[in-house]
């Protein structure tokens, strides 16, 4: 018996040779679950008779709520599962799969839920947080689904480890060579040695660029600059420049990954909060109705 | 091409260590990748970082075969591999030596500037790089979240309810419910919309009926207590009907739905039904039925099994009073009556007000009983106050009337007893009072039976106990409410003539019923759904569902003070 535990738990799972998208996980099983719960939804709605108009506290009502209530706990769930690396319930693709899909359902019945009554309350608050938050996660699903490739397009075969440490040795590399050339060059190939940054702030993070980088300063000025030379010492000013050219190109390059890095990111910073005050909201939804039963 | 690579490191002893390797290809790989024939582990040079060609001797290119992200994507160089060259790739060095005797070319490749020796600076300066590195706040947020919502929205709410220290602090200005109002409430309830525990009067308890009956003290009961239906409602609550918040307009559902679950089936329902099943008021609805008044209290009677008389104990034809050539006037030569010349509607514009002797009739019909001598009339009322001033009036001719009226009335000659000259004699006094009461009587009977009051009454004659006659009305049983559990408006049927529903003309006896069959009302009225040309009109158009005779918990008594007297702004 104990080996039989042991295999199981061994057990090699079958992962798909090609990408999957998360989007078509185990050939689009909880899109078929989330149309079939909300198609479900919406035929009873249309067939219901309310004793007034449609609202949450017909006993329709209180069962689109409380398919809601539990769908949005088992959503926030994901936040926790996520985490868990070790645990065998399900695959961490699949339940990212669920929680995309049945999210978008939770938008339909929330919405029967409601009987379209909204107002200035809490009530609507949470409805409004609800969507808030779902509609990020597609932002975030638009995201995930499109900024990966760009990211490994950019990067191609480096690390941003790689890339900032070839340009911190280009870094080094110029400083020897420059050395020998005029000040008026020197100056401005040390202000790109001493000058340049990448990151540091949110702007320049999310925007992956730093308009007033000194290394793009002095690829634009050199050539300039370097046309009065001549000799051995042009031979070495256009050597400085063709280093300055690749330190410029992989800043560029480094500086988009982290762009596309803060994209992968920054919805979470909104998804997460809001599904927390959602959390808050929906609990004094439902106590104060019940409060004021 | 056949090429001796020789890689060059310095052992911890700083002596230099050379690493001999053949290499045997037309294109001999120079990169990171573990593929490579020349490599260079390094992070800082590319998986495949360059080529050596064979070009009529070695040639070291980069930048052009597949290699599209090497870092020389734009600078794509070509250097020639002659001996005593070198080549910078990366933190490497690459010198070419003189070639050895059966090879295409030698080189050595060395790492000039180790990772350890890369200067700090730079990557001092690229440590923020990530937003979590920046420290973007987001479990922070969430909780700030988390609590602005939890105390704003419930915690000092919730105070209004719930036994929390701070229960009745007014002086927080946020500590508003009103959050939780989930919509606006119907018109009348608005007085009393932001007191939420004038009807949710005890927390995570449904709504009590005894908070709606304390404002709705007279509504009634579907059906009377005493019937078996009331059964049927046992346990329901007002809100099971009656759904507030949900608009300004109603509380419950304005069509068939309710009434028909039931009425559709009533007496299967119910075994004391007296009304029939109906389903809808164009398709199945029964024929009225009217209350009539009778002997003793009112009788109901379907209307369409046979004729139906009333019995009102009046004599009014309406045909000779709606005569279109007029009918006969005591001063003036015709006057021709329309409905409205009896029938005026009340303040309400709804129904009508009774038809009285005194307003409609007596002009015409006058109550003179000696209209040759005077035009006074008997009262309008009880028979005995009529006769006494026949009486009375008689007596006082016979002792003071003038001889004009005398002998008009009396019809022999003379005159008043009194105005004659000399004391009278006792046989004389005898005498005028027996002419008197002679002809009192002689009128009065004629007032009864003949003239005055059988125009209009059923008169019953008796003998009096001191053997005179005694004279009765028949009691009027007029009937003002012939449908009293349909809701009808006179005002809002004001386009149709009343001949439309009320055939009268033709009238000859008071016994005949002018109500309106259902099959009228049809010809404007459709059920509950939309029919061609005709208004749809559900139950509740005509029917209400709460009877008003019983209040709905015989038990309930209303508090003295009621929480709607206090306001809007009363104190909670």
């Amino acid at each position: 018996m104990p080996l039989a535990v042991h295999k199981k738990q061994y057990a090699v799972r079958e992962l798909p040779v090609r990408h999957q998208s998360i989007l078509e996980y185990a050939h689009f099983r909880w899109l078929k679950g989330a149309l079939l719960l909300s198609v479900a939804c919406a035929a009873v709605y249309i067939w219901h008779d309310p004793p007034l108009k449609p609202y949450g506290g017909t006993w329709l009502g209180y069962t689109l709520g409380t398919i809601g209530a539990l769908l949005i706990l088992w959503l926030v769930w994901f936040g926790v599962r996520k985490r868990r690396y070790a645990t065998r319930v399900g695959t961490a693709q699949g339940w990212l799969s669920a929680h995309v899909y049945l999210g978008t359902a939770l938008l339909v019945v929330a919405t029967l839920h409601t009987g379209f009554e909204l107002g200035w309350n809490v009530h609507t608050l949470a409805y409004v947080l609800m969507c808030l938050v779902v509609f990020s996660g597609f932002y975030g699903v638009y995201i995930y689904a499109t900024v990966p490739h760009l990211m490994t397009a950019n990067r191609g075969e480096d690390t941003l480890d790689g890339m900032l440490m070839r340009v911190a040795d280009l870094d080094k590399e110029i400083r020897e060579k420059a050395l020998s050339l005029p000040d008026q060059i020197l100056k401005v190939v040390n202000s790109s040695l001493d000058g340049t940054r990448i990151g540091g702030s949110f702007l320049r993070v999310y925007s992956g660029r730093d308009p007033s980088c000194p290394t793009a300063k002095a690829v634009r000025e050199l050539p300039e600059i370097g046309k009065r030379l001549s000799g051995d010492i042009a031979k070495l000013n256009h050597e400085v420049y063709t280093l300055l050219l690749q330190k410029n190109e992989i800043l560029l390059r480094a500086r988009r990954d982290i762009r596309y890095k803060a994209r992968l990111d920054l919805w979470l910073y909104f998804h997460v909060p809001l599904s927390i005050a959602l959390l808050a909201s929906l609990s004094v939804h439902v106590v104060s109705v019940f409060l004021y039963w | 091409m056949k090429l001796l690579v020789i890689t060059q490191s310095r052992n911890r002893a700083g002596r230099t260590v050379q690493v001999k390797k053949e290499v045997n290809a037309d294109w001999i790989r120079v990169g990171r990748a573990a593929s490579s024939e020349v490599l260079l582990a390094d992070p800082r040079v590319a998986l495949n970082q360059g080529l050596i060609l064979d070009r009529d001797g070695p040639v070291y290119t980069e930048g052009e075969v597949g290699n599209l992200t090497s870092t020389t994507k734009r600078a794509v160089r070509s250097v020639r591999l002659k001996p005593g060259s070198a080549v910078d790739v990366g933190p490497y060095k690459i010198t070419v030596l003189d070639t050895p005797e059966g090879y295409s070319g030698a080189i050595t490749v060395e790492l000039v500037r180790p990772r350890e020796d890369v200067a700090p600076e730079f990557m001092s300066r690229a440590n923020k790089l990530t937003l979590r590195s920046l420290h973007l706040p987001k479990r922070l947020v969430a909780l700030a979240l988390f609590a602005v919502v939890a105390v704003v929205f419930f915690l000092l709410p919730s105070g209004r309810v719930l036994d929390l220290p701070w229960k009745g602090e007014q002086s927080i200005a946020m500590a508003s419910d009103r959050f939780w109002n989930p919509g606006p409430v119907m018109l009348a309830h608005q007085p009393i919309e932001l007191k939420c525990e004038a009807c949710h009067e005890v927390a995570f308890v449904q709504v009590r009926d005894e908070s709606c009956l304390e404002c709705h003290q007279k509504i009634g009961h579907h059906v009377g207590q005493d019937m078996k239906p009331a059964a049927l409602f046992q346990g329901t609550r007002c809100a099971e009907c009656h759904r507030d918040h949900k608009g300004v307009k109603t509380t419950h559902r304005d069509d068939d739905r309710f009434c028909v679950d039931c009425h559709k089936d009533v007496r299967g329902r119910a075994n004391g039904a007296q009304s029939q099943n109906v389903s809808d008021f164009e398709k199945d609805h029964p024929a009225f039925r009217l209350s009539i008044p009778v002997d003793k209290g009112v009788k109901r009677v379907r209307m369409g099994s046979g004729p139906i008389e009333e019995s009102s104990n009046l004599v009014f034809p309406h045909e000779v009073h709606l005569d279109p050539k007029g009918v006969r006037h005591p001063d003036k030569d015709k006057v021709k009556l329309d409905c409205a010349a009896c029938h005026k509607p009340d303040a309400s514009k709804r129904t009508f007000e009774p038809v009285t002797m005194q307003k409609h009739c007596q002009e015409c019909h006058r109550l003179e009983f000696e209209p040759a001598v005077t035009k006074r009339q008997v009262p309008h009322g009880l028979p005995g106050d009529a006769i006494t001033v026949v009486n009375e009036f008689y007596a006082n001719l016979a002792l003071n009337g003038v001889k004009d009226s005398f002998e008009k009335a009396f019809g022999v000659p003379g005159e008043g007893l009194l105005r004659r000259v000399g004391q009278p004699s006792e046989a004389q006094r005898q005498n005028a009072l027996a002419l008197a009461g002679k002809k009192a009587s002689q009128v009065s009977e004629e007032l009864f039976e003949v003239r005055v009051c059988r125009a209009c009454h059923a008169i019953l004659k008796e003998d009096g106990p001191d053997g005179k006659p005694v004279w009765n009305v028949a009691k009027i049983r007029a009937n003002n409410i012939w449908m009293p559990h349909a809701r009808f408006d006179h005002k809002s049927h004001s386009q149709s003539k009343c001949a439309d529903c009320h055939d009268v003309a033709k009238s000859k006896r008071s016994q005949d019923v002018a109500m309106p069959k259902i099959e009228s009302c049809r010809e404007c009225h459709a059920g509950s759904q939309p029919s061609e040309k005709k208004i749809t009109s559900n139950c509740l158009l005509c029917h209400g569902f709460h009877e008003q005779q019983h209040p709905w918990d015989p038990g309930f008594k209303p508090k003295g003070k009621t929480r709607v007297a206090q306001g809007a702004s009363g104190d909670r």
